[in-house]
Order: structure tokens, then C-alpha cells, then sequence
């Protein structure tokens, strides 16, 4: 090069290594707010949780250590037994339904359907709406007297009989079927995203071997898309152990406390009962649910990741 | 073969098209149920049934609902907590993602010592499930004078939905290769010009998924909005939900469909109009966690 | 044009016990045009980031032009790097590129203009100066790359494996245009690459690195030549040098070694004097394919030319050579014949051995074995 112009970023020294210091901990100091938000938020009052379980607090804290006895009385407690054994039917049929369903439609839609954008916007849009909103129609169409079996009766069917909204036996059959409508889009959503990711070489050649479409989705296809089926549970596992907002619009936990979910039972011992210790245990009971779930889950994936 | 195999199947086509419109009409039908109901006067919805049309169309149940009907002790409607909700949700959308944007910005182009660690914990933070930091929560914004205020719930929603957001940028600028900001860099570039001039307006996409994932969230609410919020500071969630299950006076049915459909009107907007990116927030958060 | 040492460059990663760098010591003279070449992670790459100063070294200096940059922000060590993958900002148009550090480093407008027209001239890209990367094809991308890094005038550029990214035919015809724009320019180049055939071509001097440890620092023809090691022999050439194990023997005429082929004939190949004291002991003998050849008249009066007949197991005709497979001491041997002399596979044909360019290494440290 004939003649070197020397840009006059190399001039400046002083300045610029103060500067070049500052840029160094900019990085921090930008993550600094969340490391803060988060690190109180989450698990510092996780903590906090934690101790005020094993305290007797009611209305007010109060720091007594009393050892296990709020998980003891939580373990003697009928209602948290009920929410217990409720989410136990809810979470495996809401998972259950959701993934049947899900999959299903997810490979209906992966046959070059022709409307295949608009269906797809329709069934998930009741994801984009607020469970309160979905329990309000849900009440209203399940409604025992004015909704579907009026209609039924309505349309000829004098003998249709549908009153599980207010039957303390079957009230958290309906919390499914609401939950489902809801979140079932949203599987057939992640399905359908993992096949488009898969090779079509592999069907191609499936069936150059001769396999039936049938045969080659279920032993092909669908095994191949098992993360996919894990991160699916992995969601629904978790929103079926924090429903509250569809319980609480649909049922409130009623009739008497036969729709409670760990959720609402935390909800109304710590905010409206004044029980803050048994409201902590069963949240920390919760948290403990919830890990038992991801540990392998994250184990796995990291796991998984670490062979890139 | 292929054309062959296609004809041979016809059959099973139409069974396919036959379930997939099936279903697409049950996930229709509580919307259409809603609406209608909520255009029903209140003889209407005695005598008819579900999914007959209304004989009268009438927008009694909308006004109604709107500034008059009773959620709780009060009868102003809900048009307030409508507001309410978004003097809450905007500033909690903005500020969360803009935090979520430079987070992921920093880890993902300007790893330390503990930013994986870091990333990790706020992974982790994604899935607590909320009842474990909602007594502490109350007693913190309580102390801090923001219980029952929007500043409270901007406050909640900013600290539960950074992780999200910061999942989102962080797996949107970790596919953007290193050598970029590299050769800005070398071009002379610092932290922030590298973030403002490169990176940032590369980022619609991903920000726009930002963006309606927490404004849905947000908007849809009702756990922080019951536990922090009481009276004129409620979200529209619990104003429905009061609404719905107040149990003085009659039921108007119509009333509580309008209502439903007042506070689901901006999520739908929002979804149709931009309903890519939010499919893509929903995915991306679950597949690449 | 600037010079520029590097001093025993050392660079260790948190959390990995070996040393990605293991003591590097390269000067490279004002104009030079170094290639760091070597398998993928023996540490070239990492070795060009810290002279970037996009990585921090460990220990050891980077000295440029008398001063030391080691602990340099990247944007005042006044270096342009032009990456493998072009790393184009994608939202910035082709002239926006060129000028983006220009601007940063507050140049006035009309300078910017002048510079960008200047270099968008010199790489011929001045029609494409409006269009956003994502409209250009490879080639031009690479152009784009190398004129944003030509516009800073900097003191030293640094190419990082540049056309690995474009297709063969598109690769030498850059690498053509690179060797051009270095002999116009006349700028000191580092460019690091795995491809032997670019360093072969386009640099002054050549690093062979290995296990971040540098194997052999050259000119092109030293390091083909006269390897330095098994390794680097093994590395520069295409088809690779053959090694053949044998054992020195005296001969009437000087030192000698036999080999055996495939079919158990045997051949006496005549070895250079200088290996006289190794008589007795074993060497490995490194041939490449065009050392051995067809007869050729001319070259039959040397002491060390030898010829045999060989069993010839595989051809692979390439155009121009015919690329023959013997075995020699059970070991393949690559040898390049003359299309208009065919050989059959299957067949014994006679070959020719032209023992002067041949080298030896010792078994035991795998090192050349000097002429003394």
C-alpha cells in the first residue's frame, strides 16, 4: 500500500483504556437487573417459601420453627387429598387427551392439506385466550339447565342428560375437557413443526422398501420424534400443576372442594383461609412435583446437547 | 407408483378432510356459542338454546357489560379493569423485552465466567411454578407501598416473564454467527454499537415473538392479578372472573359472553394479525429449552 | 506495511489441561504474505484470533511494528481479518459494509465515499455497492469481505480459511485475485487455511502447524522439498509423499537400500552419500509420486536414478498424470506416469526412481535427516 493513513482510533491512550475497561464489565453490569430481579424473585423467596412452611404462621409470618407439622397436617388434610388425587386425573387426561389428539391432527395436517394455514390458525387459537375467558364459556355450554342439554333436548334428544358441572363426582371432567379444548392446538403445533423437520429422504426411502404410510408414521416417524413427545409432557405437565385461572372461573373449586387442584388449595389456605404455613408446604410440595418432573427432563437434554 | 398410490387412497383423504374439518369445527364452536349469546337478549337465551341465532340481535349484553354490570360490590362494568390491564400489560411487554433483548444479547455474544450458569438459572426459572414466591411477593410489595397498584403488577409481571424473554433472544442471537460480531469488532465497534447498529436490526422477527408471547401472557393473567391486585387496580381477568361467579341477582348470560369477549378481544386481534409469531414463541419455548 | 513478531505465543482455555498454543515464534517481514496451514484444530485459527485480538494469549507477546498490542482492544490494533463465512452485517447494504468502520472510526463523509469508491473499484464490486449481501452470490460476497477489510487500510490483514465457503472452480479463480491484489499492494498478509494447494500457491513463506506447536516455517518450496518431519511431509503434496521403511546398506558406489514389491522381486535403490553413517540402521525413506516415472532417457546417467519392474495395482488416471499404486517394502506407494506411457493394472511395468529429491527421516524422532 503506497501511503498508510494511521486512523486516529490509535492515537488516544488514556481515555481509551479507561474506556476499554468499562467495556469489559458492561456485559455484567447490563445483566446485573435480572441477576437481581431473578435471583430475589425466584430463589430467594423460594427460600422464603420454604422456611415459612415450617412455621406456624396464619394470617400474619411468624418465625417459630415448628418442623414438619404443616406438611403433617397437609398429609392429614382431606381437601389437599382431594386436590391431590384431582390432579392426579386431570394432569394424566388432560396429557393424555392432548397428545391423541394432538398428533393425530398433526399428521392429518402433514398430508399436503390445501387449507392447511387455516385450520392450523383455528385450532390454536384458544391458546391465545385467556383460561378465565375459556372457563366462562365452558361454564356457560356445560351449564346444566340453559346449555347443552337444552340443546339437546332442543334438537330431539329428550332423554340427554348432562349435569357434571355441578356433580362433585364428575365437576373435574369438565376442567379437562375446557383444558383440552385449550392447550390440544398447541400440541398439534410442536408436533407438526418436529415432522416438517424430518428428513423426507427417510419416507422416501421407507417406501422404496415397501412400508405402508400407517406403518411408516408409527414406526418410523413418530419414534424418531420422541424429544419433541418429552418437551410436549415436559408443558403440559407443567400447566396442569399450576392450573388455577380455568378451576377457579369454571368451578371455584366447587361443588364443596371436589374441583380443588394443589393450586387453588394453595391459593385459598394462604390468601383467603389465613393458613400462610400449610399454603407454603403445599407450594413447596408443588415445587417438589415440578422437580421431580424436570431434573431428569433438563438431565437428559443437557445430556443430549453436550455431544454436539 | 406415487400417482398410483394417491388415486388408491382417495378414500382415506376424505376421511382425513372429514376429521380434520370436524375438529376444526369443535374448537369453532364455543367462540360462535359466545358471540352469539352475547348479541341474545336475556328471554332470548331462557327460550332458545345454544346454538340457535339470536331472534333479536341486540348489543344490550355489550353496553352492559361494558359500564355497567356488577364484579363484586361495584357495578361500573369492566371498562376500567379493561384499561387497568393495559396500563399494566404495555409497560411490562416493553420492559421485559428490551431486559430480555440485552440479556440475550450478553449471553449468547458476551459469555463470562457464570453467564451459562446464570442462563441456567433462569432456565430453571421458567418452570417454578408461581404459588412458591406468591406469599413472599405479597409481603415484598407490600414493603415496597406498591401492593395493590399497576406498578406492583408491572413489577411482578417484568421479574416472572425476563426469563422467558431472555430464552427467546438468547436462542435468536446464539444462531447468529460469532465471526459478525467479530468483524464489528475489529471495524472498531463496542457493546453497545455492535448491539444497536448489527445485531438489532436483525432482530424483528424474534422481537415481534417477544413482544405478543408476553403481551398474551401478560394480558391473560389472573394469578398475579387476584394475589397483588384488589379493587380499581384489578386486570380484566378478575374482573371477569368476578363478574362471572358474582352470585347476587339474576345470571344475564348475555352480559357474561360480552364480557368474556371484550377481555379476549385483544389476544385474538393480536393473534390474527400476528399469529406466525406467536406459533413461533410457542414452539420456540418448549422445543429449544 | 508493518512488521510483525510473534513471541512465544502461548494460549491455554479454562477447564482444558493442553495447550491450545505451545509457544508459537513467527516473524513475518513488512509485505510478507504467511500462511498458517495445518489439520483442523492444530490452533491456526485460534493462532490469528489472538493476533485479532478477538482471544487473550496466555503467555508470550504479539509485537507490531516495535510495539506490543498483546493486551490491545481488537479496534485499536488497526488489523482487518476477513472471515470464512464473509460475516457480512446482512442488514447493511454492500457500501454501508465497506464504510461501517470507516464511520465508526469518525472519518468525514466525503473521505468514506472516496475510500469506498476506491476499493469497491479495486475488487470490481462498484455495481453491486446498493445491494445487501443476501443478493450476491458467493464469490461476490468474498469480494464484499475483502473490501471491507482492504477500505480501513490497516496495517496487517488476516484472512481466516476465506474461500473454503466457495465452490473449486470459484476458489481458484480468488486465489488467482488474491496473489494479484497482494503483489499490487504489496500488504502484509496472514491467512490461515487446511487447504495445502493454497498455501502452496499464494504464500511467501509457509507455517505448518500441528497441536499448536509449529512443525516447519518456510517458503513454499523448503517446506515441500525439504520437510522438516513425517508430519509436514505428509501433509504438503497431493498425492502424499509415500513412506517406505528401509535399511541402509553399503554399496559398491555408496550407500544403498533394497525394496522389495508386491510379487517379490527386489530393486537396489542408490541413496545419497550423506547417508553413509546410518549404514546398518533403519530410515524411512520418503519418495513422492513424481520421483517415480516412466524411463525417461535423460535422466538415466545419474548415480541415483534406479530402475525396476513393479506390479501395478491400481491407476487413476487424472488428466495430465496417470497416478499409479505399487507396493514397495509392503508399504502403498503413489507414482505419476506419463498418460502416453500406459501401464495396465495388474501388470508389471517398468518405473524409473530419481532418488536426488528424495528424503529420510529416522524412525525414532521422525525428523529429516540432514544432509551434512
Amino acid at each position: 500500500m503506497e501511503h498508510i493513513q494511521h486512523t486516529p482510533a490509535r492515537v488516544a491512550k488514556a481515555p481509551t483504556r479507561l474506556l476499554d475497561g468499562l467495556q469489559r464489565w458492561l456485559p455484567k453490569l447490563v445483566v446485573a437487573p435480572t441477576f437481581v430481579l431473578v435471583g430475589i424473585g425466584i430463589y430467594a423467596f423460594m427460600i422464603w417459601t420454604g422456611v415459612l412452611s415450617f412455621t406456624s404462621s396464619s394470617f400474619l409470618p411468624v418465625y417459630d420453627f415448628v418442623g414438619f407439622d404443616q406438611y403433617a397436617k397437609l398429609m392429614d388434610n382431606d381437601r389437599w387429598l382431594t386436590a391431590s388425587v384431582n390432579l392426579g386425573i386431570f394432569g394424566g387426561l388432560f396429557i393424555l387427551c392432548c397428545l391423541v389428539i394432538g398428533v393425530v391432527l398433526a399428521i392429518f395436517l402433514d398430508q399436503k392439506i390445501r387449507q392447511e394455514g387455516a385450520l392450523r390458525t383455528i385450532y390454536l387459537y384458544p391458546m391465545a385466550l385467556s383460561m378465565i375467558v375459556t372457563g366462562t364459556v365452558w361454564k356457560w355450554i356445560l351449564n346444566p339447565s340453559l346449555g347443552l342439554e337444552k340443546l339437546m333436548h332442543d334438537w330431539g334428544w329428550s332423554s340427554f342428560s348432562f349435569d357434571w358441572l355441578v356433580n362433585s363426582d364428575m365437576a373435574i371432567y369438565t376442567i379437562v375437557i375446557a383444558a383440552v379444548w385449550q392447550a390440544s392446538g398447541f400440541v398439534m403445533a410442536l408436533f407438526l413443526a418436529g415432522l416438517r423437520g424430518v428428513d423426507s429422504a427417510i419416507i422416501r426411502a421407507a417406501r422404496v422398501d415397501g412400508a405402508s404410510l400407517p406403518r411408516i408414521y408409527w414406526s418410523i416417524i413418530l419414534p424418531s420424534l420422541r424429544p419433541v413427545f418429552f418437551s410436549a409432557v415436559m408443558v403440559l405437565a407443567h400447566i396442569a400443576i399450576k392450573s388455577f385461572d380455568l378451576v377457579m372461573a369454571m368451578t371455584a373449586g366447587g361443588p364443596g372442594y371436589s374441583t380443588d387442584l394443589p393450586a387453588v388449595f394453595m391459593y385459598t389456605h394462604s390468601f383467603t383461609r389465613g393458613q400462610m404455613g400449610l399454603g407454603s408446604a403445599s407450594a413447596m410440595l408443588m415445587l417438589g412435583a415440578i422437580l421431580a418432573l424436570l431434573v431428569p427432563y433438563l438431565y437428559s437434554e443437557l445430556r443430549g446437547k453436550r455431544h454436539d | 407408483m406415487t400417482e398410483r398410490s394417491h388415486s388408491g387412497l382417495r378414500p382415506s383423504r376424505i376421511a382425513i378432510h372429514a376429521v380434520l374439518i370436524l375438529a376444526a369445527l369443535v374448537y369453532l364452536i364455543p367462540l360462535f356459542i359466545m358471540l352469539i349469546t352475547s348479541f341474545k337478549t336475556p328471554m332470548d337465551i331462557r327460550t332458545g338454546n345454544l346454538m340457535a341465532l339470536p331472534s333479536e340481535w341486540t348489543t344490550l349484553g355489550w353496553s352492559k357489560a361494558w359500564s355497567e354490570a356488577c364484579t363484586g360490590v361495584q357495578c361500573d362494568g369492566i371498562r376500567g379493569y379493561f384499561w387497568n390491564s393495559f396500563k399494566m400489560t404495555v409497560p411490562a411487554v416493553l420492559i421485559s423485552t428490551l431486559l430480555g433483548a440485552f440479556n440475550g444479547y450478553v449471553l449468547s455474544k458476551w459469555k463470562f465466567r457464570g453467564s451459562d450458569l446464570f442462563f441456567g438459572m433462569l432456565l430453571f426459572g421458567c418452570f417454578v411454578p408461581f404459588q412458591v414466591v406468591l406469599l413472599p411477593m405479597a409481603a415484598t410489595l407490600g414493603k415496597l407501598g406498591l401492593a395493590n397498584t399497576t406498578s406492583g403488577l408491572v413489577l411482578v409481571h417484568v421479574v416472572y416473564g425476563v426469563a422467558f424473554t431472555t430464552l427467546f433472544f438468547r436462542n435468536y442471537y446464539v444462531a447468529i454467527p460469532d465471526a459478525l460480531v467479530k468483524a464489528a469488532r475489529l471495524d472498531g465497534a463496542g457493546f453497545f454499537t455492535i448491539f444497536f447498529r448489527i445485531l438489532l436490526p436483525m432482530s424483528t422477527p424474534i422481537f415481534m415473538v417477544s413482544l405478543i408471547w408476553q403481551f398474551t401472557q401478560i394480558w391473560n393473567d389472573f394469578l398475579f392479578g387476584v394475589v397483588f391486585a384488589s379493587g380499581d387496580s384489578q386486570p380484566i381477568t378478575v374482573a371477569l372472573n368476578n363478574l362471572v361467579n358474582t352470585s347476587t341477582g339474576v345470571k344475564e348470560y348475555n352480559v357474561d359472553m360480552a364480557a368474556a369477549m371484550i377481555a379476549a378481544l385483544p389476544t385474538l386481534v393480536v393473534y390474527i394479525v400476528a399469529g406466525k409469531y406467536f406459533i413461533r414463541g410457542l414452539t420456540a419455548g418448549s422445543i429449544k429449552g | 506495511m508493518s512488521q510483525l513478531e510473534l513471541r512465544g505465543i502461548r494460549k491455554t482455555y479454562p477447564g482444558i489441561a493442553e495447550e491450545t498454543l505451545k509457544g508459537i515464534d513467527i516473524d513475518i517481514a513488512s509485505g510478507e504474505f504467511l500462511i498458517l496451514v495445518g489439520p483442523s484444530g492444530c490452533g491456526k485459527s485460534t493462532l490469528l484470533n489472538t493476533i485479532a485480538g478477538l482471544e487473550s494469549i496466555t503467555d508470550g507477546a504479539i509485537v507490531l511494528d516495535g510495539q506490543d498490542i498483546s493486551t490491545m482492544e481488537p479496534k485499536d490494533r488497526d488489523i482487518a481479518m476477513v472471515f470464512q463465512s464473509y460475516a457480512l452485517y446482512p442488514t447493511m447494504t454492500v457500501r454501508e459494509n465497506i464504510a461501517f468502520g470507516l464511520k465508526i472510526r469518525g472519518l468525514p463523509k466525503a473521505d468514506i465515499d472516496r475510500e469506498v469508491a476506491r476499493v469497491a473499484d479495486l475488487l470490481q464490486i462498484s455495481h453491486l455497492l446498493d445491494k445487501k449481501p443476501s443478493q450476491l452470490s458467493g464469490g461476490q460476497q468474498q469480494r464484499v469481505a475483502m473490501g471491507r477489510a482492504l477500505a480501513r487500510r490497516p496495517r496487517i490483514y488476516l484472512f481466516d480459511e476465506p474461500l473454503s465457503n466457495l465452490d473449486a472452480k470459484l476458489r481458484v479463480e480468488m486465489r488467482t485475485e488474491i496473489k494479484k491484489l497482494h503483489q499490487r499492494l504489496g500488504t502484509t498478509i496472514v491467512y490461515v487455511t487446511h487447504d495445502q494447494i493454497e498455501a502452496m500457491t499464494l504464500a511467501d513463506r509457509i507455517a505448518v502447524l500441528k497441536d499448536g506447536e509449529l512443525q516447519q516455517l518456510g517458503t513454499p518450496k523448503e517446506v515441500y522439498d525439504t520437510p522438516a518431519n513425517l508430519f509436514v511431509a505428509g501433509f504438503m503434496g497431493s498425492p502424499a509423499m509415500s513412506f517406505v521403511p528401509v535399511t541402509v546398506a553399503r554399496g559398491e558406489r555408496g550407500p544403498e537400500a533394497e525394496v522389495r514389491g508386491e510379487d517379490g522381486r527386489s530393486l537396489t535403490l542408490p541413496l545419497p552419500d550423506y547417508l553413509a553413517d546410518r549404514v546398518g540402521q533403519r530410515v524411512i525413506l520418503g519418495i513422492r509420486p513424481e520421483h517415480i516415472t516412466q524411463p525417461q532417457a535423460q535422466k538415466q546417467d545419474s548415480r541415483l536414478v534406479a530402475t525396476g519392474a513393479f506390479t501395478i495395482e491400481v491407476t487413476e488416471p487424472t488428466g495430465p498424470d496417470v497416478i499409479a499404486l505399487i507396493h514397495l517394502n509392503d508399504t502403498p506407494v503413489h507414482c505419476r506416469i506419463d498418460p502416453e506411457h500406459p501401464v495396465t493394472w495388474g501388470e508389471s511395468a517398468e518405473l524409473m526412481f530419481d532418488m536426488k529429491k528424495v528424503v529420510f527421516f529416522d524412525p525414532e524422532t521422525e525428523q529429516r535427516i540432514a544432509p551434512h
